[in-house]
């Protein structure tokens, strides 16, 4: 993928590019709002990160409503202190479509730019996910790995599917709290991990190849590799 | 700074103040007298007017019935009678030259035409203001009857003086009072502005002197002495969960420090050096758990959170939540339960209520023990109130601990060991508040029964709203706080 990072913080810029470059990504960065703003407009990212508080006079939200009024539609990270929902609501609604509260864990930031590229790819309307031979079809609400069926609650299969349309990706705990649960809190315990224990007893237990990974320090993948 | 130009302004504004009331009185007074005044004149005017028509009238009878003589005679014997000084009477004939009368001559200051006037007559060598009326009889005789009005002019001169005295007693008292009233005031003033700053200057235990006369600077020393109270009291919670803070953030930063520190001292192998380095991320991972924990009770404590609320089903939501933490319940072999009374609307916030309730079932299942029984219930009250309760079967909390265990970062006895920040309680109570409702905690013998009890809110006052907007735009966009590395 083609990054913009825009940034003024020199040691998070540091650590975010060299982190992303060894993710094999190209991480292009500007450190003001006026050059990010000319980068943005000029060249072709896959997703731009943007931080919201920069110095010349030009701040994130100016920047992605800019954006927006000109017609580009660049996936939108934004990476922000500002952690109030009022803050968060504000940012979205000027067009960025993810938001990130510093401090942040690299594995969250990954996942969540693989997730936006993946969106703004558009899944579109398939009906069947297949990974591997796990196979689960979205119209009947059924799944199947290799001949046998595997039953599923509603709230499974709900992750099930959220794994699968991101499957090869890593998905963190709280992407899986926010998309299948639709739960914006931090649960305390590790309630998302029983969940998927409670998944993978169920679709790789009788499997010579599991499926679904943990990803130390940053969540889960779904990946037949 | 601004001591002078107060002081000054205060000092302006009383004398302002009285200056007012003096003129005011002022201008009262004469607005009274005028008319008084006006009334007396006329009236005064008025009878004497009569008084003389009636005296000429009755001359002029005599005249009529005994012609000239007799009433040359009849004013000769009211002459000889030593009719009161101020009364004039006399009779003249054509030419002016006196018949009868008590004037030595016709005075020569009264015109010519009959009619009532005002002149001043020489009455014994004193010029004298008199009114007099002038008639002619037949035969061309000259009739004057008159009053000397100067007996009156010192009672006019007494009301005019009076009237004078009276404003000068009322500004001198206006002037009087308005130093006195001053001088009381601004003794209170100087004694509240002592008193304020005093507070100002750090000291909060300091309260506003109150006479309970319950007069108007009474009640603002009232109302200012209860916005001390709400203000010592916060300051006071400030300073608790500051403390709090400092105790809470310091142990894993203390335990950062070290870990990094020795690290650097020690310079261990690389793959105890990344031992150590996963251990730092957790460490900084707790500090930030606890710093999120903090946020978000800090903006349900503004009550910014309340113009996100939307139409919840409270059933609805508690199952959920249940049904989230169910494996949780499985693993640790507790039985969660669920007992629902079908759909109960409430407005709210949805996220909120969801992590209060989670929060209350997360901590049951840490105390519910092995083969436990947790029950959630939702109900709606007789009261009109909803409550969500969460019981468990543990060791419950002791009377004397329950209203500390809802305080920032309390942790009770049986807790420490247990996973968790000690802000769990305090939020759900912090929620409560937030839907106008309370978080009360009872036994449930044995164990807690935890009831969260809001009220439904806004669906009674109107203007429902739906849940289309705030939310389903955040569920589309991860809008929500987050939290980082679960």
């Amino acid at each position: 993928m083609k990054l913009l990072l825009v940034e003024d913080n020199e040691r998070v810029t540091r650590f975010v590019v060299k982190g992303l470059q060894e993710a094999g990504h190209t991480v292009d960065n500007a450190d003001n709002g006026r050059e990010g703003m000319f980068l943005a407009a000029s060249e072709p990212y896959d997703v731009i990160i943007m931080d919201r508080m920069l110095p010349g006079q030009v701040d994130g939200l100016s920047i992605i409503e800019t954006l927006r009024k000109s017609g580009n539609r660049t996936p939108i990270l934004i990476l922000s202190a500002l952690s109030d929902v009022d803050e968060r609501i504000k940012g979205l609604k000027s067009g960025g479509d993810d938001y990130l509260t510093k401090p942040f864990a690299f594995g969250e930031l990954l996942a969540r730019l693989d997730a936006l590229s993946r969106r703004s790819q558009g899944s579109g309307t398939q009906t069947v996910l297949e990974v591997g031979d796990l196979r689960i079809d979205l119209l009947s609400r059924k799944a199947v790995r290799g001949e046998r069926s595997i039953a599923l609650q509603p709230r499974e299969f709900k992750l099930l599917e959220y794994l699968m349309r991101h499957a090869g990706q890593v998905v963190t705990r709280t992407m899986l709290l926010e998309n299948v649960w639709d739960y914006h809190f931090d649960p305390q315990t590790n309630v998302v991990d029983v969940h998927i224990s409670k998944l993978r007893q169920k679709i790789d237990a009788d499997f010579e190849r599991p499926l679904l990974r943990t990803v130390r320090n940053a969540g889960y993948m779904l990946t037949s590799e | 700074m601004n001591k002078f130009t107060s002081s000054t302004t205060f000092r302006s504004t009383t004398f302002a103040l009285s200056f007012g009331y003096i003129v005011f009185g002022i201008v009262a007074l004469v607005l009274f007298a005028a008319p008084l005044w006006y009334a007396w004149d006329v009236t005064v005017e008025d009878g004497r007017a009569e008084i003389l028509h009636a005296d000429t009238q009755r001359l002029a009878d005599v005249f009529h019935r005994e012609g000239a003589i007799g009433l040359k005679t009849f004013i000769d014997a009211r002459v000889g009678m030593q009719l009161p000084a101020e009364r004039i009477l006399l009779l003249a004939d054509s030419s002016l030259h006196r018949i009868s009368g008590n004037l030595p001559v016709w005075p020569r200051t009264v015109p010519a035409q009959p009619g009532l006037y005002t002149v001043i007559l020489d009455l014994g060598g004193v010029p004298t203001q008199s009114v007099v009326m002038r008639t002619v009889l037949p035969g061309g005789y000259n009739l004057l009857v008159g009053r000397d009005v100067a007996k009156f002019a010192p009672l006019t001169r007494h009301f005019w003086t009076g009237l004078g005295g009276a404003v000068v007693v009322l500004s001198i008292a206006g002037v009087l009072g308005g130093v006195l009233i001053r001088r009381a005031i601004l003794a209170r003033i100087h004694s509240i502005r002592q008193t304020v700053l005093a507070i100002v200057q750090g000291d909060l235990s300091h309260r506003l002197p109150s006479r309970s006369s319950g007069d108007e600077l009474d009640t603002l020393s009232h109302t200012i002495n209860g916005m001390l109270d709400q203000i010592e009291q916060l300051i006071n919670g400030i300073r608790n969960v500051s403390n709090s803070i400092a105790h809470d953030l310091r142990t894993p930063l203390a335990e950062l420090r070290s870990r990094l520190e020795e690290l650097s001292l020690t310079r261990p192998n690389t793959e105890e050096t990344f031992a150590e380095i996963d251990g730092a991320v957790a460490d900084v991972d707790r500090v930030i758990r606890i710093f999120n924990a903090l946020l978000r009770l800090a903006e349900i404590d503004t009550g910014m959170r309340r113009s996100g609320f939307v139409q919840v089903n409270a059933n609805e939501l508690a199952a959920e939540v249940v049904e989230f933490y169910s494996p949780a319940a499985e693993v640790k072999d507790v039985r969660l339960s669920f007992n629902s009374n079908g759909p109960i609307l409430v407005s709210g916030d949805p996220t909120l209520l969801a992590q209060a309730v989670g929060n209350l079932i997360d901590n049951a299942l840490k105390y519910a023990g092995e083969q436990g029984l947790v029950t959630v219930e939702v109900q709606h009250r007789a009261d009109n109130l909803v409550e969500i309760s969460v019981a468990d079967g543990g060791p419950g909390i002791p009377d004397t601990e329950k209203p500390k265990v809802t305080q920032r970062f309390y942790r009770g006895d049986t807790s420490r060991g247990t996973p968790g920040v000690g802000l769990g309680l305090s939020l759900v109570q912090a929620v409560a508040k937030l839907h106008g409702g309370t978080l009360e905690l009872t036994d449930n013998n044995p164990g807690l029964r935890a009831r969260m009890v809001i009220e439904p809110g806004a669906l009674v006052s109107g203007r429902p709203r739906i849940v289309t907007g705030p939310k389903s735009e955040s569920s589309q966009t991860k809008s929500e706080p987050k939290t980082v590395a679960l």
